[in-house]
């Protein structure tokens, strides 16, 4: 699940306590689940003494009064009650918190990502920005449901074991407390023995599922090459040395980490016997603290144990942390000073030039007006610029010299709410979001029947919206599963006219567009001319052949423009494109 | 349980480690157990004062000793056991990638990745964790709760035993119900997780969409609910975890208390000694690890035989095409094509139909058509990615079905359609066919197939890693990468599948230019969608819905004004839009 996770060779402080900090924002369920832990660890650790009070007032004694045994009876009992209904809850606690902040730092570096400029996804793989939203902040999840519950409960519970010990004989603790800085040391080293061995084994493994689902996507090739024996002894190579390191860790698991707490423990057992039993020679002594004193060694070696298995998790989650923090750190785009309106729909291209990567120019020298109410087409060659000239025109990337106004304005200087508003986009692959048809319409804003319907029947998509079970309130499948890539093109349509915007900006769909949703996009346009401004980016020339001004883009430049009548008057381009398209139909 | 009977012939295999390792825990559970017993003895001694200094230090050697002979027999049987194990997940692993390479196209139709991945992966890990836990947690399970018992029962008391054992069943029922509700849960919260993924997924792809409707705030809301859904399974699996601890406190406080009190009882009866009560408690902690044990290996058992169930219907599944020939090579490279019908396994409509073509050694045929019409499948066909009975094609005059695979595929040299390339060096993946090529012989083909000026530009020229830790190339660059890997082959037949719709149309050319000296006496067919690639061709086809249409030469179908005229028209005007006229 944790991809690309690199081990340091340390963790970083910093990056830990500002990971901690978080929780620090929930002080009463903290409060609430430190006070559970207490309770329930000293629920576990006076059973013993119970049993030790037991063992030497009564039984060594022989006599039974029956109201203290009662009594003590229930007191055992109810510690252990206690001890069980306040472990529970104080996990439900922290649980509690873990969630919380992975809400919190999920929220952020979510609503971080989704604000970034666009520049910023151009050379990030889609694969690695999710994973930083969702697998690293899983892995941070961890470090709280986990790393922190199991040391706080460990470390308490160790604390309050030797306190006990120190109660009921304090040389006899000495005698065993021996045991703790010996564990410690081999707990150390065995996590610094296996994070790097573990890291192997498991970059192997993902390296033997990478090969395996490469050759299954590339099996014709390696049968069209006979090269099924050469593929399959290297995976078995890799495998087998994937087997090797297993039994590396398998080993120095063995040798440090499962049997070593035991043998610790047995040991110090031996120096509790030794002890006691030379005091014996000697001294009267209680035989419930000998008691005691094993059922307390019993108990302290698993959470030694459990802390060390978390100390790679910890590992991993501050480097999720680092990853996440440098989302957060790098900002977001922030629209200040954006406060102009736009009250008319002119549109501006003054001396446009853009790059992509500032090395080859893709849009050059750029420059057209369109008047409100009027009807401009831009089209080209594929590579000719004209979907670059459309970003620009969204805001998603800024041009490099010469600007882009609306209504004299320039892009940043504008309202959101007004360029959000008067400025409708229909786009090549329609956007749709998982709810109603109706949601898909008014996008979250609140609209009337009427306003949809109409906006619908506009886009003669009403007549099919009808035709579904629930109408207007059929939830659309995960990217429109249910609608045809004709009728999702007219759903977006729909969406924009519903919108009523000042200039609409029209990406007409390059493929699988029929003639039907042609005939409707072009009505819908021609219903628009006059009061709204247009700006079509067609692929197919005959939607546009009522146009104010058509731009033929070639490599970046505005290679004609004119009327369709006057761009197919002569020879050139655009007659050359039309014949082309012309041809196309018996094709 | 049946699982390890399906898994005996593995059990068999490596009987020597597993009775080894099965002979070493029930030493460690009996030694373990005369820890307490060693000290029961010695508080009854305290108690009589008939302790010495002597008996003393015999009794301290004694845990000792049993603590580091324990230690050891315990790193052995980790070792033997655990090694058969990870050694069955590698086995597995490699039968299942071995099977898969033996499986024709028509395998993978019906196998999505992800489902096959999952079986070498996750169900392949069930089995693994059947053949190690499942057996230690049996195993150890039985013999530490038989021992444990025995010893309760004859040595101590078998009525106090009776009383404290009471609330046992209790616990491992608890464990068993708490394991299944995890793994459900888990699963649960794996799949939320999955959404979680495909939202986010959703929303970055979708970035744009996003920023031109202003759904920033939406898409926060949107999130925050997928985000929950999944928190909340990650809860309750939580939730479900930290129910473990107060099972077992309440079950085991339960059966301390009964077993004090009862243990009170006796002794005050004079049937038990102090030294034997406080054995027994000691006794008593010993028992938890089997009823964990026991839940823990009803739900292993459960995971495990699914999973090997699958594995095993994978490694049966039989290849659609069945390698059965004999003939190792062929008297000519003529190939001859009849076909009456033939329709993909699952489609409704047939794919070819009524199609007959000879192609004589050495001659240029060229197959143009629309995408889809049917060309590759001539190619699928004759390379037998599919079988079929009412498909005859020959080779040399013999049907391809008495070629061995190896030697039928090792005549035909073939540019696929999809230049796959392997995540290897660019030498590595051009000499794919022939990993013993020199590096001369890479570079001759590279030059034939005009990518050496590209690779030279690469950071490490033909060493250059290609995919997600190299360098990414571009379609032409793959399609002449994988072209230079076909030439290197050096095959009677050299078959292009469209393989140079990426490449502009001067390096198409220098290509085949290039190509006219290599295919020398060879039987070249090339499949294209641009005309200007096969105007050299002896023979042009037209297929179009999988019959042929049109055929000739390149002179007499221009002068016969169907498809191929228009086509070759539209080609011509496409090509001065291309370039701006």
């Amino acid at each position: 699940m944790h991809q690309d996770d690199e081990l340091p060779r340390r963790v970083d402080r910093r990056s830990l306590r500002r990971l901690l900090r978080y929780a620090l924002a929930y002080p009463r369920l903290l409060k609430q689940a430190a006070v559970l832990l207490i309770l329930s660890t000293l629920g576990q650790v006076l059973g013993p003494v119970l049993v030790k009070v037991f063992l030497d007032d009564y039984v060594t004694q022989g006599h039974y009064p029956a109201r203290d045994l009662i009594f003590l009876a229930v007191a055992y009992a109810g510690l252990y009650g206690l001890s069980a209904w306040a472990g529970y809850w104080q996990a439900m606690r922290l649980n509690d918190v873990a969630f919380s902040v992975v809400r919190s730092i999920r929220a952020q570096v979510f609503s971080t990502v989704v604000r970034k400029p666009l520049s910023y996804f151009d050379h990030r793989p889609t694969g690695k920005l999710v994973s930083r939203i969702t697998n690293d902040t899983e892995a941070i999840k961890d470090l709280f449901l986990h790393v922190v519950a199991t040391f706080a409960q460990g470390i308490v519970l160790i604390v309050a074991i030797f306190i006990a010990m120190a109660l009921l004989d304090i040389r006899l603790m000495l005698v065993c407390l021996v045991i703790m800085p010996v564990m410690i040391v081999v707990m150390i080293n065995y996590q610094r023995l296996s994070a790097p061995r573990y890291h192997k084994a498991r970059s192997i493994l993902s390296q033997i599922n990478a090969t395996m689902s490469e050759s299954i996507q590339g099996m014709k090739i390696i049968q069209l090459m006979n090269q099924q024996k050469r593929f399959h002894q290297r995976f078995t190579d890799t495998s087998q040395s994937h087997f090797a390191a297993r039994m590396t860790n398998l080993k120095l698991d063995a040798i440090l980490l499962r049997p070593m707490p035991d043998l610790l423990r047995t040991m110090t057992l031996a120096g509790v016997l030794f002890y006691f039993g030379s005091q014996s020679m000697t001294t009267a002594v209680e035989i419930g603290v000998i008691y005691a004193f094993i059922n307390y060694l019993s108990r302290i070696t698993e959470p030694v144990m459990q802390m060390t298995q978390r100390l790679s998790m910890l590992q991993q989650a501050v480097v999720a942390g680092e990853r996440v923090f440098e989302i957060l750190d790098e900002g977001k785009e922030e629209h200040k000073n954006a406060r102009q309106m736009i009250e008319q729909g002119r549109v501006e291209f003054r001396d446009v030039s853009f790059s992509y990567d500032g090395k080859h120019p893709v849009l050059n020298n750029i420059n057209f007006v369109v008047e409100p109410g009027e009807f401009y087409a831009v089209v080209g060659h594929t590579g000719s610029g004209k979907s670059t000239l459309m970003s620009l025109l969204m805001r998603f990337y800024t041009p490099q010299s010469g600007q882009i106004l609306l209504d004299g304005w320039q892009l940043h200087e504008i309202d959101q709410n007004s360029l959000r508003n008067q400025v409708g986009v229909v786009m090549q692959d329609p956007f749709i979001t998982t709810g109603s048809v109706r949601d898909n319409i008014c996008l979250g804003q609140v609209m009337s029947d009427e306003q949809i319907v109409r906006a619908a029947k506009q886009a003669q998509l009403h007549e099919f919206v009808m035709s579904l079970p629930d109408a207007y309130n059929t939830m659309m499948d995960e990217r429109g599963g249910n609608f045809s890539t004709g009728q999702r093109q007219l759903l977006s349509l729909a969406r924009t006219l519903a919108h009523d915007p000042m200039i609409l900006i029209l990406d007409e769909a390059t493929a699988n567009i029929d003639s039907h949703t042609e005939a409707v996009i072009q009505s819908a346009l021609m219903q628009l001319k006059g009061k709204t401004s247009i700006i079509a980016i067609a692929h197919r020339l005959s939607t546009i052949t009522s146009a104010d001004q058509i731009l033929v883009l070639h490599q970046g430049e505005i290679a004609q423009r004119g009327t369709h009548q006057g761009l197919l008057g002569h020879e050139g381009l655009y007659r050359n494109m039309y014949l082309l398209q012309q041809s196309r139909g018996d094709g | 349980m049946d699982i390890f009977l399906k898994l005996g012939w593995y059990f068999r295999a490596k009987w020597r480690r597993y009775v080894l390792a099965g002979v070493l825990l029930i030493a460690v559970d009996v030694l373990e157990l005369t820890i307490p017993w060693l000290v029961g003895r010695l508080i009854d001694e305290v108690l009589a004062q008939s302790l010495t200094t002597q008996s003393l230090t015999q009794y301290v050697v004694a845990v000792l000793v049993l603590g580091v002979l324990i230690y050891i027999m315990r790193f052995l049987w980790r070792l033997f056991l655990f090694s058969a194990s990870f050694q069955l997940a590698e086995l597995l692993r490699q039968q299942v990638y071995r099977h898969m390479t033996l499986m024709a196209p028509g395998f993978y139709n019906k196998h999505r990745t992800g489902d096959l991945m999952a079986r070498a992966t996750n169900d392949v890990t069930a089995v693994e964790m059947t053949a190690g836990e499942g057996v230690l947690s049996g195993l150890d399970g039985v013999v530490t709760g038989v021992l444990v018992l025995v010893v309760m029962m004859v040595f101590i008391s078998w009525e106090l035993t009776l009383v404290a054992l009471l609330p046992f069943p209790l616990m491992a029922w608890f464990f068993y119900i708490i394991g299944t509700r995890l793994h459900d849960g888990f699963r649960d919260a794996q799949e939320r997780f999955s959404d979680l993924n495909d939202k986010v997924q959703e929303s970055v792809s979708g970035i744009r969409m996003i920023r031109a409707f202003g759904r920033e705030v939406r898409e926060d809301a949107d999130f925050m609910q997928v985000a929950d859904r999944a928190a909340e399974a990650n809860m309750r699996v939580a939730a479900t975890d930290s129910l473990y601890d107060p099972a077992i406190f309440i079950t085991v406080g339960v059966s301390f208390l009964l077993s004090i009190a009862m243990g009170a009882w006796l002794i005050e009866q004079g049937s038990l000694t102090l030294g034997q009560l406080t054995s027994f408690t000691m006794y008593l902690g010993y028992l938890i690890w089997p009823m964990f044990a026991y839940g823990w290996l009803l739900n292993l058992v459960e995971r495990g035989s699914a999973a090997y169930t699958r594995i095993n219907a994978l490694l049966e599944a039989r290849s659609p095409v069945v390698d059965s020939g004999q003939l190792l090579s062929a008297v000519n490279h003529d190939i001859h094509w009849d076909i009456a019908e033939f329709t993909y396994p699952g489609a409704g409509s047939p794919a070819l139909s009524n199609v007959s073509l000879h192609v004589p050694q050495g001659n240029l045929l060229g197959i143009v058509g629309a995408t889809g019409a049917g060309k590759s499948t001539l190619i699928n066909l004759l390379l037998r990615y599919y079988d079929h009975d009412q498909v005859r094609i020959e080779l040399g005059g013999h049907p391809v079905q008495d070629f061995t695979l190896q030697a039928l595929r090792s005549m035909i040299a073939v540019v696929p359609q999809d230049a796959f390339l392997f995540t290897a060096s660019i030498a590595e993946n051009i000499a794919l066919g022939r990993p013993d090529a020199s590096i001369e012989e890479i570079r001759a083909v590279a030059r034939l197939a005009s990518v050496e000026q590209d690779i030279l530009r690469f950071p490490a020229a033909y060493d250059t890693l290609v995919g997600e830790r190299g360098v990414t190339l571009s379609g032409g660059q793959k399609q002449r990468i994988a072209i230079a890997r076909a030439l290197l082959l050096d095959a009677p037949i050299l078959v292009l599948d469209d393989a140079l719709s990426a490449v502009d149309v001067n390096t198409e050319r220098n290509i085949l230019a290039h190509l006219k000296q290599a295919r020398q006496g060879r039987t070249t067919v090339i499949l294209c969608h641009r005309l200007s690639a096969v105007e050299d061709a002896d023979q042009i086809v037209v297929i179009s819905h999988g019959e042929i249409k049109e055929r000739g030469t390149h002179q007499s179908l221009l002068a016969e004004k169907g498809w191929y005229a228009r086509m070759f028209n539209y080609q011509k005007l496409e090509q001065a839009v291309a370039s701006g006229r």
